[in-house]
């Protein structure tokens, strides 16, 4: 997708008022050239029992959603709107289309599964086929009888990995040779169903950007934007006591210098909250940075964004 | 999008092996603590780790195995960006991944259908009565087969509406909750589609399977149907479309209690903890007097051990106590005399009545449920608080059904951290006083001094709050402090009774109090002073 991601348009898909990314071009392309990761919020499918790692959707903070709306790489789509619309009312054409990716995604699948399927029973077949020629060097008495299943089991080898190699190349009939490989008794899966399959995103079925709903509720946009113009990668702070945690990289490579909170230009901060928040900081080995934007006046436009860093000091 | 690539390039294709489970479903309150803190790595997790681990066949394997630590900051060295590239291409290899249901796996596959209005005009209540648990319309049919690995993971989810008349189409199958059916979804669990035709097509209502829908449901029986592949194909789509996990997210996820769909806050917290392994079940929105016959059956055994408790407790309140004790308008609170124990004293100061007061939860301690109607009826005025108790949490130990439901283990409210800001008093109380009594254990309850902390920290009601920052989540835990149940002035008077020939003897670990004690008949004045002090603490603490 490389070729594309200058005229790139990430697609954030507005759901009852949170911005949510489900490409995983989109994602790897705004974490790559935007410097932002944000959230994984969704279950991996290939291991559903953990927390630690999770996949799509990525959630996106409301001032992740307007930097991007606002360098114009990207557009808000009202997904519910447009999905209920899409599938209610879905012409011929689209339908097709529609079907057709899923068909051809079904069938892909399905080369897949049999390739690997192949895969690892040549491998397993590979396993078995060492043991054997043994016992003749043991007992030869035995010889004959464990020297032919080898060869059998070679045979089948060869024949696995030709019907792999088939199966890869055409589509429909898979598996077509190995009725005869004598140990387990394989189905003759001449006509087999198609897996089904869920797709991640929905381009398939929904035109680009109808809808262009606007950003909401993004406060903390100057210093949002100001870190992450600096190369920052912010992420939500909470389980750190701030707004975000800040970190100098990507989050994959660094651990987070500062938590940050955003402030009103003549905001009153109290000074317990400074404490407190400085006070935690230290103690998760962060300092707390706080700014805030000085607003615009009639001459001078919004502008100048002061930052600071509380650190505490052990006197 | 290039899939045949994507799917080559993906370790994973093959359906999760069940034996990786990283958080075993083995939940306590511990484990829900160690994965908090696990949870804190989340977002900087390591993809290229998560590769390896399911690189199996493929060769995501030894040179991708997270190599030394994070960095402090960038130095600009190519090895550094190199190491960074690896993880951004695992994190978009692993993410890559297309969901796939095998038709020919012998774990089955289920299929959902998506009918939110079907139960629109049906009241809520009258579902609550047939189930004994709230349950919102918005549901969805599937049908499922129940073996294997999905077993474990759906038995605790949707359930089957009986009771309805025989005409009615779609009799006897499973419905889900908007979560529910989401989470299954994302898991790779369900393939929902998107119903063109009327339920009564789909699922007719005389239960037969005609030809045409027998390729739709009967699918959900896996192997029964052979059938030609393009003729059935045609068939299928018929009925509906598949829908993407996109459009299930477009289509479930709403607003708070928008009919039929559930806000992402509360999905998101759902499906974690159905992660790490724990049942969860929709709290009901209104209590129905149904549900106190079966929790009083259930906790009828239990019953009787902290009856007798709080038989031992109010056994142990001082007599005085139960006499209303009205401060005379002036003059000192303790009025002049001699006072053989501290017990009245401290009778004629406690001015205010605690909330966790021994008579006022001796009822509740009984009855885990009853005191629940009337205290949240006085709240209910405020019912736009978003602090209310959303899900009942069982552990996976916690022998579950989900026709009759044990006690939860824990109740828990989300809460999203961007739009609600910290608990005022009556939200917090009223979020408490919806939990039923959930007592310190009997050990502790009768461990005297020695067990006072356990008692103050484990508190009488609890809730957790699920703080949901932008899909970042931290579980916290509110109990209701039993403060003034444990009267510390008791333990004066037993030293009172040992005092003089400890004092006598010893002398080291006395201090104040205890010289105190030893001369209390002859300044009664003096003490009163002391005390002053000490009630006025107290009482602090009982009013927090």
């Amino acid at each position: 997708m490389a070729s594309t991601e200058d005229d790139r348009q990430v697609r954030i898909s507005k759901i009852a008022g949170r911005y949510l990314v489900f490409d995983i071009d989109d994602v790897a392309y705004i974490r790559r050239q935007h410097g932002i990761c944000a959230v994984f919020t969704g279950t991996m499918p290939q291991n559903p029992t953990q927390n630690v790692f999770l996949g799509l959707p990525l959630e996106l903070y409301a001032e992740d959603a307007k930097m991007l709306l606002d360098r114009k790489v990207a557009y808000i789509a009202d997904d519910p709107l447009e999905h209920l619309t899409q599938l209610k009312s879905m012409d011929d054409a689209t339908r097709k289309s529609y079907l057709q990716s899923i068909k051809t995604q079904r069938r892909t699948a399905q080369l897949v599964f049999n390739e690997a399927k192949a895969q690892s029973m040549a491998k397993h077949k590979d396993k078995r086929k060492p043991k054997q020629p043994q016992p003749p060097v043991v007992v030869p008495t035995e010889l004959p009888l464990p020297a032919s299943s080898a060869d059998d089991v070679t045979a089948a080898v060869d024949q696995e990995e030709e019907g792999g190699a088939e199966s890869l190349l055409e589509s429909s009939s898979s598996k077509p040779v190995k009725t005869d490989s004598s140990t387990p008794p394989q189905k003759p899966l001449v006509k087999e169903k198609l897996p089904a399959i869920t797709p991640t995103t929905s381009n398939a079925m929904i035109s680009n950007g109808i809808s262009n709903p606007d950003v909401e509720n993004h406060t903390a946009l100057p210093l949002y934007s100001y870190l992450n113009e600096r190369g920052y990668f912010i992420t939500p702070g909470l389980r750190f006591g701030g707004d975000f945690s800040v970190y100098p990289g990507d989050p994959f490579r660094y651990h987070a210098h500062y938590m940050a909170n955003s402030y009103g230009w003549d905001e009153k901060i109290p000074m317990l909250d400074l404490v407190t928040s400085g006070r935690l900081g230290t103690a998760v080995k962060k300092s707390f940075l706080m700014g805030g934007q000085k607003p615009a006046t009639e001459n001078s436009e919004a502008g100048e964004l002061r930052a600071f860093c509380i650190e505490w000091a052990g006197m | 999008m290039p899939l045949d690539d994507d799917l080559e390039d993906n370790p994973s294709l093959v359906p999760p092996p069940s034996t990786t489970t990283t958080n075993n479903a083995t939940g306590d309150a511990a484990t829900m603590m160690d994965e908090v803190e696990e949870a804190e790595d989340a977002p900087t997790a390591d993809f290229r780790l998560f590769a390896s681990t399911y690189s199996k066949t493929k060769n995501i394997s030894a040179q991708t195995i997270r190599k030394g630590e994070k960095d402090f900051e960038s130095h600009g060295t190519r090895a550094q960006a190199s190491a960074l590239d690896a993880s951004r291409d695992a994190m978009r290899d692993v993410l890559s991944y297309t969901r796939v249901h095998n038709t020919k796996s012998a774990s089955g596959w289920c299929r959902g259908w998506y009918f939110p209005d079907w139960w629109k005009d049906w009241p809520e209540d009258w579902e609550q009565q047939k189930s004994k648990r709230g349950k919102e319309g918005g549901g969805r049919r599937m049908r499922r087969k129940r073996t294997g690995n999905y077993h474990r993971c759906i038995q605790s989810l949707g359930r089957a509406v009986t009771g309805l008349p025989k005409d009615r189409p779609a009799r006897g199958r499973e419905w889900l909750l908007p979560e529910e059916a989401l989470y299954l979804v994302e898991r790779g669990s369900l393939d929902l589609w998107w119903p063109t035709r009327g339920i009564e097509e789909v699922f007719p209502a005389d239960g037969s399977v005609p030809t045409a829908a027998a390729t739709t449901s009967a699918k959900g029986e896996g192997e029964q149907t052979e059938e030609d592949e393009e003729e059935d194909e045609d068939d299928e789509y018929k009925y509906g479309l598949p829908l993407s996990l996109q459009a299930a997210y477009a289509l479930l996820i709403g607003e708070d209690g928008e009919r039929g769909k559930v806000s992402l806050q509360k999905f998101q917290v759902f499906s974690h903890l159905k992660r790490a392994g724990y049942n969860v079940i929709r709290a009901p929105t209104n209590p129905l007097p149904v549900q106190d016959d079966t929790q009083l059956t259930t906790t009828t055994q239990p019953a009787s051990k902290p009856k007798s408790v709080t038989e031992w407790l109010i056994s142990c309140l001082p007599q005085s106590k139960s006499s209303p004790t009205d401060p005379p308008p002036y003059g000192p609170l303790v009025p002049p005399g001699f006072y053989r124990s501290y017990n009245t004293i401290y009778n004629y100061l406690s001015l205010r009545p605690s909330s966790t007061s021994s008579s006022a939860s001796s009822t509740a301690d009984n009855q885990p449920q009853k005191p629940q109607s009337p205290e949240s009826d006085g709240y209910d005025s405020d019912s736009n608080s978003p602090y209310k108790i959303h899900y009942h949490i069982f552990k996976a130990s916690t022998k579950f059904t989900r026709t009759r439901p044990p006690p939860p283990d824990f109740y828990i409210s989300v809460i999203s951290a961007k739009d609600t800001s910290i608990p005022t008093l009556s939200e917090i109380s009223s979020l408490l006083a919806s939990a039923p009594a959930d007592l310190p254990k009997a050990e502790w309850l009768a461990g005297g001094p020695a067990r006072l902390y356990a008692r103050l920290k484990h508190g009488y009601r609890n809730v957790l709050l699920a703080v949901n920052d932008h899909g970042v989540i931290n579980y916290m835990r509110f109990a209701q402090g039993g403060f003034a149940k444990e009267e510390l002035f008791r333990n004066y008077d037993m030293r009172v009774s040992g005092g003089p020939r400890r004092g006598g003897g010893g002398g080291g670990g006395g201090g104040g109090k205890k010289s105190g004690n030893n001369n209390e008949d002859d300044r009664g004045g003096l003490i009163e002073v002391e005390f002053e002090l000490l009630a006025s603490r107290l009482l602090q603490s009982a009013v927090s």
